[in-house]
Order: structure tokens, then sequence, then C-alpha cells
């Protein structure tokens, strides 16, 4: 009996430490992202204001505008501030969670970038959901037979479309599906989120947004399930020649239970690293979908910005773009932590 | 229609064309613009100047009411006016309108008098749609004169006047309107219009095909010429409002004649510039930049405001000519180098010029290859730089350029646009100030300036206008390409008298300005007029109730030539 309650102790103990290693380890994680986050702020400013941008002639042109107008205006959106001073406040307000004022818009960037953060992740987070579920099955399935019809249809058909261009897919499949071609009628809206002479609330409108998002959903998913596919199957291939493979299906397992309840659990890991920074990118939306589809997002936010370009505006996204890889970086150093005993190990 | 969208909702703030759209169809103004283009009646039924030319009395309409009921007054007019006048936030989008105005007061309920610090001919045009002042409700808006600059005005239906009232607004993807049915211009055809927003052309025409939109304006002229062939659709050419062409860099100078910039010092010479008009073929680049679709340039201003538009006598007009231009440039000795450049005798600079284009502009990409060629036939070597419009414009401002490609949209009033070629738009030695394009300055053009402006008989402002525009043309500073078409096209089974107006010889129509095609616009005649089916508010009916969709394009990079109330690129 002591030898078998020997390791007990051992073991609690064990957890102890470990338990005590997981604060530190967060400690030193959280530190590092909130450095990272006032390197990002500091790089943030320091590239928008080198920019070469007058916007009061870029926003006010064609409009008959005086001299004292055109003075007003440049006081009204603080450019006659120093450049230090609107570091200050820059910084001073970014910590209050105030994103500045937009120079186009003249409206607070947090409220613009709240009307688009709404369209834009659910366009990003189910185009991610589908292709991350997608990718994964058609990785796992290639690697398992690798070298099979399947497994060659797959990877080339993901690999080619990875190669097209985003915007060159979406008219391909704006024209094919919204205007009809031969024998294909006009089966989805051309673009836009919502038809606007239907109600906008309850299940209707429901209905109506979930068909407008179908076509910008499938270009994206088209375009990004290859990556999946490509490290999964991958992962998988590497998995293949285990030993503990070798193992379980000594057990007498099925192939099935082999691939699903061993390898897929091991060969998931670089992948997981990837659906993290997948999800980092999310709320910065896909400009060129976006575009192609009329799509409110916050991807097309930006693009609008730059025109002018509206500084604030482009520094306030900065910013938040930043801040959700940083914390989708952070989230991910955590899962690691639990999913892979390598690095609880450290 | 709008390449630049909505900025906000807030009339005094707002400087977008998607913007001004929608003022123009939601909030009255002091005159309309007739479906000539010229000034006419809409709160204001009449206006007469007095005897000493500084004081304008306006008689308004009785008995208009604002969107909520209450009765519409001169009172209201008077209060908007005067707070532009008076405060700077409010002054933001068209405070330089009303700069001449001494004072502004509603004698009664019908009589708004403007006196004026000196005479002023174009304060008809000072509220018109779209490019004028919008008269907004005092009720509503004088509680919040204060925080003028936080007002969003996003409470719907918007409260105003005008043949639609806003009722729903989301950013980037509609704008609905209700139909003023009382409308004293006319009762528009259509109960409901919905705006939507798009951002490629390309997505637009396949919704047009689709038939979820009925009509979309500002497609280009490949998309036209594939719609023109669909038997379905109506396809229609305005003449255009703005003009394409290239800025000279003359020796770019600040108000007190101090030199700035990095321009080259030849194209000071008034032959070089002639050199360049000569090698300019300018039918060649409608044909092939505008695949037909526009005029070739010569006066300022564009055609559609004939009122003001002119051309260089017979005989008068540079013709492209490349071997005369090669000959002018010999006699003033631009003799050419070893590599077939010429150079300036006068700085011994080989004649190597930079020629700017907007990046997002493929006209600009298309004009900018024939001109390369052009130029270089005679020995001008064009080195082409693509440039975001912040850059061009920083540039422009500082006088780093020699060409420049450029742009200009205007409304039907040409002051401001001919001022931006008066001396008085040079920046000042600080490099502040300035509101230039061609770093352009003539004293006889100045003067010409003033005198139109306090010119009453607008006949006879027209051929002041037209010297001008003569001065312009003799300096090539500002050498116009062409005037684009404006291109619409319109759903044949469910919209019906969108535009108005007889085509020309050419089949081409007068531009539409303000609400008016929209406001002809009616269901075909073949099928019943669904409005009242309407009445019921359900939102399903909307489809039921005809609903005339309309494209706001919005961002379309080609299409910002095209935009609105005057757009500079």
């Amino acid at each position: 009996m002591s030898s078998l309650t020997a390791p007990g102790p051992a073991k609690v103990k064990g957890r102890g430490v470990k338990r005590s290693d997981l604060l530190p380890y967060l400690g030193s994680k959280l530190v590092a992202a909130l450095v990272s986050f006032f390197v990002t702020l500091v790089i943030g400013f320091v590239i928008f204001s080198l920019m070469p941008a007058d916007p009061v002639r870029t926003l006010t042109r064609g409009r008959p505008t005086s001299e004292a107008q055109l003075a007003q205006i440049r006081v009204q959106l603080g450019l006659d501030d120093p450049v230090w001073e609107r570091f200050l406040t820059f910084v001073g307000n970014t910590l209050k969670g105030e994103l500045g004022y937009s120079w186009q818009f003249q409206q607070s960037v947090s409220s613009l970038v709240a009307d688009r953060l709404g369209p834009t992740l659910l366009l990003m987070g189910t185009a991610a959901v589908l292709s991350i579920a997608f990718g994964l099955w058609l990785g796992v399935r290639s690697g398992w037979r690798h070298g099979s019809l399947f497994d060659r249809i797959a990877s080339s058909t993901s690999l080619t479309l990875w190669s097209v261009p985003t915007f060159w897919l979406g008219m391909i499949l704006l024209v094919t599906f919204s205007v009809g071609v031969g024998p294909i009628p006009s089966l989805l809206p051309a673009g836009g989120m919502s038809d606007p002479s239907l109600p906008q609330e309850g299940w209707t409108h429901v209905a109506d947004v979930a068909r407008h998002l179908v076509l910008p959903c499938l270009t994206m998913v088209l375009v990004v399930f290859a990556q999946y596919v490509t490290v999964m199957r991958t992962s998988i291939i590497d998995e293949m020649g285990s030993p503990y493979l070798l193992t379980a299906r000594a057990k007498g397992l099925t192939d099935d239970a082999v691939r699903r309840r061993h390898a897929v659990p091991n060969a998931l890991l670089p992948s997981v690293t990837m659906i993290f920074m997948h999800l980092g990118i999310l709320v910065s939306g896909a400009i060129t979908v976006e575009a192609v589809y009329s799509w409110p997002g916050l991807g097309y936010l930006t693009y609008e910005a730059l025109k002018i370009p509206d500084l604030p505006l482009l520094q306030g996204t900065f910013i938040v773009f930043s801040a959700s890889v940083i914390i989708m970086n952070l989230l991910a150093d955590v899962v690691y932590r639990f999913l892979d005993p390598r690095v609880r190990a450290q | 229609m709008s390449g630049s969208g909505v900025d906000t909702l807030n009339p005094f703030l707002a400087f977008f064309n998607g913007a001004l759209d929608i003022f123009g169809s939601i909030y009255p103004t002091l005159n309309s613009l007739d479906e000539n283009g010229k000034p006419g009646p809409y709160l204001a039924e009449s206006w007469t100047p007095s005897e000493d030319k500084l004081t304008w009395t306006f008689k308004l309409r009785d008995g208009l009411k604002w969107s909520d009921g209450k009765p519409i007054t001169a009172e209201d007019a008077a209060w908007t006016l005067n707070l532009i006048m008076t405060d700077a936030v409010a002054g933001t989008a068209n405070g330089s309108l009303v700069s001449n105005f001494e004072s502004v007061t509603a004698t009664d309920a019908t009589t708004l008098v403007i006196k004026t610090k000196a005479p002023q001919a174009n304060v008809i045009y000072a509220s018109i749609p779209i490019s004028g002042i919008p008269i907004v409700p005092k009720h509503i808006w004088e509680p919040q004169a204060k925080n003028l600059k936080d007002v969003k005005n996003d409470t719907f239906p918007v409260v105003g006047y005008g043949p639609w009232t806003l009722t729903e607004y989301k950013p980037e993807q509609y704008a609905k309107f209700d139909a003023n049915k009382d409308f004293i211009l006319g009762r528009p055809g259509f109960d409901h219009m919905i705006q939507q927003s798009f951002k490629s052309t390309d997505a637009a025409v396949a919704a047009l095909r689709s038939g979820q939109l009925d009509y979309i304006n500002g497609v280009n002229p490949t998309q036209f010429k594939a719609l023109q062939t669909d038997k379905s659709l109506l396809t229609v050419q305005e003449v255009g409002n703005g003009w394409t062409g290239v800025e000279v860099n003359h020796n770019a100078r600040t108000r007190t004649g101090k030199k700035i910039g990095t321009g080259h010092p030849a194209l000071g010479d008034p032959v070089l510039r002639r050199a360049i008009s000569l090698a300019t073929d300018r039918k060649t680049l409608v044909a092939k930049v505008l695949d037909g679709m526009g005029v070739a340039g010569s006066g300022y201003l564009p055609p559609a405001w004939p009122q003001w538009s002119w051309k260089p006598d017979a005989g008068q007009e540079t013709p492209f000519d490349l071997a005369q231009a090669a000959k002018i440039l010999d006699e003033a000795g631009y003799t050419k180098g070893d590599d077939g450049v010429r150079v300036d005798p006068k700085s011994g600079r080989p004649l190597e010029l930079r020629l700017g284009i907007h990046s997002d502009d493929t006209a600009d990409a298309g004009i900018s290859t024939y001109l390369k060629g052009w130029l270089e036939t005679i020995g001008v070597k064009l080195k082409i730089q693509t440039l975001s419009m912040s850059a061009l414009n920083s540039d422009l401002a500082k006088g780093d350029w020699d060409l420049l490609m450029d742009g200009w949209t205007t409304g039907p009033d040409p002051t401001y646009l001919l001022g931006i070629q008066t001396c008085a738009t040079l920046p000042k030695d600080d490099g502040t100030g300035g509101n230039t394009d061609a770093f352009f300055c003539d004293k006889a053009y100045d003067e010409l300036f003033d005198k139109q402006l306090t010119t009453f008989d607008q006949n006879e402002r027209a051929k002041i206008v037209a010297e001008m525009q003569a001065i312009l043309y003799k300096a090539d500073v500002d050498q116009i390409h062409f005037y684009a078409n404006t291109l619409d096209v319109a759903r044949t089974d469910t919209v019906s008298g969108l535009i108005t107006g007889q085509p020309d010889a050419q089949g081409m129509y007068p531009a539409q300005t303000a609400f008016w095609s929209y406001l002809k616009a009616a269901p075909p005649a073949a099928k019943p007029a669904a409005a009242s089916a309407e009445e019921g508010g359900g939102g399903t009916l909307w489809i039921a109730g005809g609903v005339l969709l309309l494209a706001l394009v919005g961002g379309g990079i080609v299409l910002k030539r095209r935009s609105g109330a005057g757009d500079r690129e």
C-alpha cells in the first residue's frame, strides 16, 4: 500500500507546483502583451503622423470654402496642435477607451468602429468557423489517405482556390449566382447586408441577412480553407508513422477510431496556432470581399479612411486590430499550455 | 450619385456628395434649380434686388409646413443663415456662401431680407439644392445649436421639407425616404424611395440586372456599352458637369511673388505650354479613354451649364498638330539633345517633366499613356508619377510638380470654380491659405472676376465669364482634355419617366440636377401605380409598393469625377 500511496503526495505536490507556475506564466504573458500594446500605440502614432496629410483640402474639395473656413476646420480637427501634444492626447484618450474623432465622418471613432464591428464579425466569424471546420475535416481525410484520388482532388482544388485572387473569385461568384449565367438563374443578392425594402427585424430580417451572407462568406471560405487543409494534412502525415498509432491499432481499434481518438488530437496543435492567428485578424475584416459585396464592415471603413487619409480613424482601427491580435495571441498561449504538456513542462 | 458617400447627416458639417444629395431631397432651399439648370422658385416665390443692389427681398410661399406639421416661415430661413454667419461650427460647410452677407432678417412670416456688404450677383445661388445652403426648421435645431458639432441628426423621420422625408438611414447601407405628397414643386411619382449604397459599380450593375435595383448612375463606359444591348434597360448619357485635364505648373509662387516649389522653369514659357496643348489629341482621348462618351474639352466650364459654356471661335481653337508643336519649339530654341529630348535654352535643363496622376483613377492612367507618346514625339520626356490624392494635394500646395492630372465638377454657379484661378488663391509666404491649382494669377482675369460678381444681368454676366475663359484658354495652364458624360441606366420594366428633358441631336440629355429626375420617376404606365398599396405600412408591401431603388455608387474609383456638387480631384 505504501508503495501505492507514495506517489500520491508527490502528485499533489506536482500539481501544486504547476498551479503556482501558472500565475507567473500568465503574468509574464500579460506583461508582454501590455508592452506589445504600448509599442503598437507608439508605432501607430508615428506612422500616421508621418503621413503627408492635409485632410482639410481633401475633405473640402470642390466645396466653396473661404480661407477663414479652412483655418477654422483645421482648429476644429486639432491639426494646429503640436505633435507631442497630439501624442499625449492620443495615448491618454486611448487608455480611457476613446479612439479619437474621425475627420471625415465627424463623429467618434469608437462609435464608427462599434457600428461596423457587428457586420464584420458576422461575416468573418461565419467564414472562419466554416473554413476551419471544412478545412480541418478535409485535411484529416486527405492526410489519412494521402496519395489517394480523394487527397489529390482535395489538395489541388484547395490550393488552386487559395491562389485565386479574392476579388476575382468574388466577381465570378457574383456574376454566376446573382446575375445568373446560362441556365443558372439569379439566386442571391449582389450586395449589401440586407434588403432595405424588407423589415429590419425579426426572422424575416435574419433570413434576409443570411441570404446576403452566402456569397461573401462563400468567397472567404473558398479562399481561406486551403490553409487548414494543408496544415492539417501535413500534421496527420507526420503523425502517421508514430509508434503510438501502431499501439492503438494493435489494441484492435478501428481505423476510424485510431484517426479520431489518437491521430487527430495530436495533429491538431499546429492548426490551433493558425486558428488563433486567424481569430486575431478577424475584426480587421476583408477589404476586398467587403468591397465586392458592399458589406458594411471594418475592412471597408479602413479603406475609406485611407483615401482621405482620416488619421484618427486609421489610428483607431489600427489600435483595435492590433489589440485583437495581441489578445488572441495571449489566449493562444494560455490554451496551448492546456493542450500541450510540453509547454507546461517548460 | 456619389463617389464620396455620406460623411454625416448634419447639414452644417457635411461635405461629401452623398450627404449633399440627401439634403437636396429632404431640406428646402430658397431657390430651386429649374430643369434648365437656372435658379427658379422653391421656398421663395419671387426675389428682387434693391436699386443699389445691396438688399435682396425674398417673398416666401405661405402655407408650407415642415414634415412635423409646423409652418415654414421666413424666420426659419433667417435663423439658419444667421447661425451660419455667426457661428464658426455652423459655418463649417457653407460659411463661404454667406461671407458677403451683412444681415439676414425675417420682416414677417413670408418676407426675408438679405443685405450684402457688396453687390453680389449670385445671391440666388446661395440657397439652392445640393450646392447651396439647406434651410432647417428652427424649432428643431435651435435647442441643439450649442453642441452643433456633436449633432448627428439621426432621429427619424428627420423633420424637413422637400420631395422626400428621410425615414431611415444605415451608414454605408441605405437611406429610405417617404414621398412628400404635398410637395410644392410636384408630387413624387413613387411613394417610397430607397437609395442603396454599393462599393463597386460591378456589383451595382449585377444588382440592376438581377432586378435588385431599378436605377443606377455613374457607371463606367465599358459597363454602359455592355448594358446598352439589354432590351430591358434604358441607358442614358447626360452632358458632363465637370472636366478632366492637366494642370501646368508655370512657376509656382506665393501672393507676394516669391517663387516656391520645384517646377520645371521652362513651363513658364508660353511656347512650351502651347506646344504641349498642340500635342494633345483631345478627340482621341475621348474616343479611347471614355469610349466616345464625352465631349472634347476647350472652355473651363463644363457643358452641363450651357449658360456659361464657352468655346473658342472657329479657327481659334488649338488643333492637334504635332508638326506645329515641334516647329514652335524649334523656333524658340529648344534644341534636341543626343537622346532626342529637347533642352531648355535658358536653364540648360532637358525637358523632362513629371506628370502626377491619381493612383485610383484608371482614366488618368489611360490619358498619361497617350500624353507620354505624343510629347515624346515632340522631344518632351514625361515621367509619370502615380500618387494618392493626399500626396498629390500636398505636392500641389508646395509647387513640387510639373504637370498634374486634375478634374473639377461644378454646380450651376461658376463663381467658385472661376475663383480658384484668381490671384487671391495663391498661397501665403508661409505656404498656408492657398487654394489654387495651376498658380494662375492674371490682373485682367481678376478684374473680370470681380465684374461678373457684380453684374446682375445674367446674360451680361455670361459674356464676362466667357472672356475669362478665353484668357484661361490662351494661358494654357489648365489644359482641359474632356468633359465626361454622366452615364445612367434604369430598368424599363419598373421605372418610367426617370430622365426628364429631351435628348439633343447626339442623343444626350441635359444634366439632371437636384431632385428632378427622381421626382418625375414613376412606375411604368402599364402597371397600376402601387402607391396606394403602401398605405397599410406593412413591411413586405415595400416590394409591392414599387420601390425605386437608387444605387448610390460609393467609392467607385472611376466614378468620382462624375460626382454631384463639385468635386475636385
